[in-house]
Parts: structure tokens; C-alpha cells; sequence
């Protein structure tokens, strides 16, 4: 079966270091999941637009209750099965890897997913086995972090580290960039491949309030390569004075932009639209806009043209 | 010993071995899945299937690589 071919895909997250942060902010996640609130609530939007209703859900990297609570809401989804990452998030049904997904294929009829698989190594894998998993006509709809996430901390830490240590160090996550979404998608087996992006601002008092909601979050650095060691002190605090200088606003406060991309895609199904032939077309395309037809002078058929 | 907690059938129907796609064998008393093509059974904690093969217990005799 082509499934999981990992052996050529490069290893650039420490999965087990995802696993750890996410449990270890389990715990008190409650206090700052004001991101994957707002995002369940527009993934849950996005749902109610497609006018369908799906017997079986299946939720991968679910953590705490916000996309359950979001998408239960319009009772579009009879059963919603939640995969998780740790036994500590409420409301998880088993615990997997969206990368070795323990998921029967053709059994889903709905996969969902809340800013979760940016963390995987093998994206066009785990778009495949999720592909598999679903039935004919069946939805993929995920919220991942896009590129331009934390773009602000990206150049400060890069710009200071340069200058205090000579060297830049992975210090934030590498994110797939929206120009490679749908072709991810499509290249995944998906059918209508759709992606799109929005970038919410968050402002916080400085970068130690930026980095201690990353943490809480579960969402720091996992980069197989990051520095293993605590980073000097003196780039945390000259990485906050060049943050204030360059992107304070009035009030003193700094803004942190989290660009959320949203990849939709179908099974594949006959039912599905798809592009006609050439040539097989019923009605006009001069009737449809209401216009009079020109001939653009050449022909295919001289003897039928008018 | 402690009390079992039950999984729900529904979710059994759809949970396979992540490593071979395989189908699972539900053994309700020692609280695991049995993946018999990939040699592994997978724990199920607190009713709460874990289905990573770095947690799954071995089985013994007729080892498989694959």
C-alpha cells in the first residue's frame, strides 16, 4: 500500500518534542488558547457553509474542547472521534500520530483538523493517509500555521543573534507557505483543492509575554536542530529592545502575527464536478453573458461556423 | 486490578494498526488492540486507545519484522 514513505522526506521536527510540549502545556492550555478558539470557530464557519451533513468525524490533533464545541454546534456531524497527541487534553477519543494515522482507510466521511499538522515532517504523507482514510466525497478540512507566522520574532532573533553570537540558529519552526497548499493537496489525491489564509494580530506587552504564551500554548520551537541549550540571556534581551524599536505601537505594545492557513479538499468521487471535454458543451457561452458571438476568424470547422 | 473502562464500539470499527493498516483484535481483558500482522498490541488506558507503535507491547513468539 502507499502509505507513510518517510524514508524520503526530511526529518526537521522532533515529534516526541511535540509531543512533550503539547502535554506539558495541557495542563493550564485553558489559559492561553485564544488562537485555537478563534480558529475552531472559523473552521466552524467554513463547515456550516458547505451545506452537508457527515455520519462519521474524525478530529487529528485535537486539544482541549474548542473545535468539538465549535462544530457540535450546527449538528452537521453525527459522531466527531477526537485523536490527540497526550491523555491530558479533555475529550480525546485515542491517541495517535497524524504521520502513522490509525485510521481504517474509506471510514471517514469528515476530517477536521485545528492547527496541528504544521508540526509534521511528512505533509504530503499525512495528506495521503488522510486522503485514504476518508470515504468517496469525503472532507478534508484542516487550519495549519502558515509561513509568515511570528515573522516579527523571526527577523528580531535572527538580527540579534547575528550580531551578539555571529550565527543564526533555528530558533522558530520552518511553516509551509500558502503558494504550496492546494498543490500539496492536489498532489495528495484530493479533489477541488482550495486554500487560503488569514493573518490574526495578537499584542502583547513584550516578547517575554509572546514567549510565555508560545509555551503555554505548546507551540515552541521543535526543530530537530534547534539549540538544545538555554539561549544567552543577553539575545532575549536585546531581541526584546529591537522588537519595541522596530514594531511597538503607540501604547508601547508589540504585535505578533499568527498567519493561519485552511486546506480543503475532497476525496475523490464520480458525483464531483469536473471540466467537460472540449467541444461537448449544451449551451453558449455568448447566451450565458448575454452578448452576440464574433467569430475570432479561424476556425477549427469552416463549414459549420456562422 | 483496576475496572475497566469500555471503548466505544464505534471508534474500534474505524481504528487500525498505524504501521501496517491492518486490521486490530480487541482483547477486553487485558485492555489492548492486537495488531497480529505487525507483532505489536497497542494499550488502551483509561479507555483511551494509544495507537503509537513506540508505545505498543511486543508480542512474543512469532516475531514479524514487517
Amino acid at each position: 500500500m502507499p502509505t507513510s514513505e518517510s524514508e524520503n522526506s526530511a526529518i526537521i521536527f522532533d515529534r516526541n518534542a511535540v509531543r512533550r510540549h503539547q502535554a506539558r502545556a495541557a495542563a493550564s492550555f485553558a489559559e492561553h488558547d485564544f488562537l485555537f478558539r478563534e480558529v475552531a470557530e472559523r473552521l466552524a464557519d467554513r463547515l456550516q457553509d458547505i451545506k452537508r451533513s457527515f455520519d462519521v468525524g474524525i478530529s487529528l490533533g485535537a486539544r482541549g474542547d474548542h473545535l468539538r464545541e465549535s462544530l457540535m454546534g450546527n449538528d452537521a456531524i453525527s459522531v466527531l472521534h477526537e485523536m490527540g497527541s497526550n491523555t491530558g487534553s479533555p475529550g480525546i477519543a485515542f491517541i495517535g500520530d497524524e504521520e502513522a494515522l490509525p485510521v481504517k482507510p474509506n471510514s471517514a466521511d469528515l476530517i477536521v483538523s485545528n492547527l496541528a499538522l504544521h508540526w509534521t515532517n511528512d505533509v504530503p504523507g499525512t495528506l495521503i493517509q488522510c486522503r485514504q482514510a476518508l470515504k468517496p466525497d469525503g472532507l478534508f478540512m484542516a487550519a495549519i500555521l502558515g509561513g509568515e507566522t511570528l515573522t516579527e520574532l523571526r527577523q528580531v532573533l535572527m538580527e540579534v543573534e547575528a550580531e551578539i553570537s555571529g550565527g543564526v540558529s533555528p530558533r522558530i519552526s520552518p511553516f509551509a507557505e500558502l503558494s504550496d497548499a492546494a498543490s500539496l493537496l492536489q498532489r495528495a489525491g484530493f479533489n477541488l483543492p482550495v486554500a487560503d489564509s488569514d493573518t490574526i494580530t495578537v499584542t502583547y506587552s513584550n516578547v517575554f509575554a509572546l514567549m510565555h504564551d508560545l509555551r503555554g500554548m505548546g507551540e515552541t520551537n521543535a526543530v530537530v536542530t534547534r539549540p538544545k541549550y538555554f539561549s544567552k540571556r543577553q539575545i532575549f534581551l536585546r531581541a526584546a529592545e529591537r522588537y519595541s524599536e522596530l514594531f511597538a505601537g503607540s501604547d508601547g505594545k508589540i504585535p505578533a502575527s499568527f498567519q493561519v492557513l485552511y486546506l480543503t479538499g475532497w476525496a475523490p468521487d464520480a458525483s464531483q464536478q469536473k471540466p467537460l471535454r472540449p467541444g461537448t458543451a449544451s449551451t453558449r457561452l455568448a447566451d450565458a453573458l448575454e452578448t452576440e458571438e464574433h467569430s475570432a476568424g479561424e476556425t477549427a470547422d469552416p463549414e459549420n461556423s456562422n | 486490578m483496576t475496572a475497566k473502562s469500555t471503548v466505544d464500539p464505534k471508534l474500534l470499527e474505524i481504528l487500525v494498526c498505524p504501521v501496517t493498516k491492518q486490521a486490530l483484535r480487541y482483547d477486553e481483558d487485558a485492555q489492548e488492540l492486537i495488531s497480529e500482522a505487525a507483532g505489536l498490541a497497542y494499550p488502551i488506558r483509561d479507555g483511551i486507545p494509544i495507537m503509537l507503535a513506540d508505545e505498543a507491547r511486543p508480542l512474543e513468539g512469532d516475531q514479524k519484522s514487517d
